[in-house]
């Protein structure tokens, strides 16, 4: 469960504030001395804010705990005197020699978790953000243990009678099993290969699924919905069949499975993200309906696998493919200028989706304070900015907001603009400007509204690797190529 | 907190972690007591302003002899983090 906090910068906020921090990260699954270690993070960074921030007057602080699968990130943000990290730089032998302690509380939390980030956004303030990852068991060390007396054999399955049930807690070390039988160390998302991780995931209801089982209880498919933490969607995200058990209709019955799961859990609509470097996961999404909405450049992997060389970064691009789930999904009034001919033939692909004149769809003039919201995808070393607010004050935002994340030299940028805010065609032009270029329509992405994502990509992409199954993907595609080019030329 | 004052020495438990707030009442019960006594039985922590504080008693001109009891794993961490590890004498610092 993600967490926000709002407080006023008092010594008797300190402890409420650190007994939060360590209880909620309990909770989200961090052992205790990782979670001991982020609260005194927390504590070293709130003290500071406390002690220097806001002298004389007193302010505000806000905290923002954030889980995935692999890892937690606890944000703060104040909005005190300026600072710079940098300057302050501890020295053990200063702090001995001549008492001098400068930096050590700075020392201290960078030491803290595996990942600390500071952001200048300037006006907008200043971010602390501290990221722990979870250190579980490696589904491969379970495995050597003597702990895999239910390998899955050929002959153990003959008949082809399956079961299928949704998934429970108790099924995490199966599903581990089951994507390192089938995939060993090849398949993209390394949390699955953490049976706690997956374990925790499922006891917090950030992700369901089914489950297929032979006759003997043999694990032989898996299939689950990753649900949005921002909007009333969900991913399907993680899907695996033991070898042996393919081509026989498990994918089917599982995706149906899922389909009539997520409309019980009132899910407002189902993605996938399907890889552009063969066409097998766009063509099943194809199958059961799903549309090309968008296509997303650069999405690249970090994993280092135990017991293999690390590997170099893989870049691979991405079909955003959508199934509403709901016929009161509708398209909004207005779809900016520049790409209304695009974008009208992505919505004309869903059946039922007029344009309406309901109150709710209709634009915001963009008005007020810019809002907006970043987020860091350290595992694939990129970033999306969600514009929750489009204020007056946009450009110099997203300057602020570029500005403070150059530093740390992602590979893709991402910035999702709320296609029912005015003014739509103003912000993308300059957006181009800035070197972005279309993504595609990534719809009820965040707070059940559908948002244009624009993409910023810093490396260099080959589009003749990029196998697009749909009509409309290869078009998106070839849109998305001809900014590409014009980018590089300039 | 809870804490037990006589002429010389200053005996405390800590209800909570050693932080700020820790610091600065131990400091206004202290005055020029020569001896402090925590117990940190309850403390995940202790923070870096805690750790100064301690290091400037026990470097004073006075000294004031300074006993730990209990301290949380991340103690140990924190000082070795600031190099400090080794000008304390833990041995006479911590209590067995």
């Amino acid at each position: 469960m993600d967490a926000h906090l709002y407080l006023e910068v008092t010594l008797p906020m300190l402890e409420p504030a650190t007994d939060f921090t360590y209880k909620w990260c309990v909770n989200m699954g961090l052992v205790d001395d990782d979670a001991a270690k982020m609260t005194l993070a927390v504590d070293e960074v709130l003290t500071n804010i406390l002690l220097h921030a806001y002298k004389p007057e007193t302010g505000y602080v806000e905290l923002w705990f954030q889980y995935t699968f692999s890892e937690i990130e606890i944000t703060i943000w104040e909005k005190g005197e300026p600072f710079d990290p940098d300057r302050y730089i501890y020295s053990a032998e200063k702090a001995i020699n001549e008492n001098d302690f400068e930096g050590a509380a700075l020392e201290t939390i960078r030491q803290m978790p595996d990942h600390f980030l500071f952001l200048n956004l300037g006006k907008d303030g200043k971010e602390f953000r501290l990221v722990k990852k979870f250190a579980d068991s490696l589904i491969s060390d379970l495995a050597s243990s003597g702990r895999d007396s239910d390998i899955v054999s050929s002959e153990q399955e003959l008949a082809g009678d399956y079961k299928v049930a949704q998934v429970t807690v108790n099924d995490a070390e199966d599903i581990a099993k089951l994507i390192y039988r089938s995939y060993i160390y090849t398949y993209s998302k390394e949390d699955l290969y953490f049976p706690r991780r997956i374990e925790i995931a499922i006891m917090n209801e950030y992700k369901f699924g089914t489950m297929v089982r032979t006759k003997q209880n043999e694990p032989a498919g898996y299939f689950a919905v990753i649900k949005s933490t921002d909007s009333l969607i969900g991913e399907v995200g993680e899907v695996v069949v033991s070898p042996e058990h393919r081509r026989k209709g498990l994918m089917k019955i599982m995706m149906n499975e899922l389909i009539s799961m997520s409309r019980q859990k009132g899910l407002l609509g189902l993605f996938g993200m399907a890889v552009t470097t063969h066409l097998f996961s766009q063509k099943v999404n194809a199958k059961f309906g799903f549309k090309s909405t968008a296509l997303l450049l650069a999405t690249s992997s970090r994993s280092v696998y135990k017991g293999l060389d690390t590997k170099p970064s893989v870049t691979a691009s991405v079909v955003l493919e959508f199934l509403p789930l709901i016929r009161r999904w509708r398209r909004p009034i207005t779809i900016p200028e520049l790409y209304k001919e695009l974008l009208t033939e992505i919505y004309g692909q869903f059946e039922k989706q007029p344009s309406s004149p309901s109150q709710q769809n209709q634009p915001d003039s963009g008005s007020g304070k810019t809002d907006l919201k970043l987020n860091i995808l350290y595992e694939k070393n990129s970033a999306v900015i969600i514009v929750l607010n489009m204020g007056t004050t946009f450009e110099t935002s997203c300057l602020r907001m570029f500005r403070s994340i150059e530093e740390l030299n992602l590979t893709s940028v991402y910035i999702d603009l709320p296609l029912n805010q005015n003014p739509l065609d103003k912000a993308i032009t300059w957006l181009k400007e800035q070197q972005f270029i279309l993504g595609g329509l990534m719809p009820l992405f965040h707070r059940e509204t559908d948002y244009l994502r624009m993409q910023r990509i810093l490396k260099d992409v080959d589009f003749e690797t990029i196998e697009t199954h749909t009509e409309i993907a290869f078009k998106i595609k070839e849109r998305i190529k001809s900014e590409y080019d014009a980018l590089q030329k300039k | 907190m809870h804490y037990k004052k006589s002429k010389e020495k200053l005996e405390v438990t800590l209800t909570g972690d050693f932080n700020l707030n820790a610091v600065r009442h131990i400091s206004e019960l202290l005055n020029d007591r020569t001896e402090l006594n925590i117990d940190l039985k309850n403390s995940r922590f202790v923070n870096s302003k805690a750790i100064i504080f301690l290091h400037n008693l026990m470097i004073e001109e006075k000294g004031v002899i300074v006993r730990l009891k209990n301290p949380p794993k991340l103690f140990f961490k924190l000082l070795q983090i600031l190099g400090l590890h080794k000008a304390w004498n833990l041995d006479e610092i911590v209590e067995p």
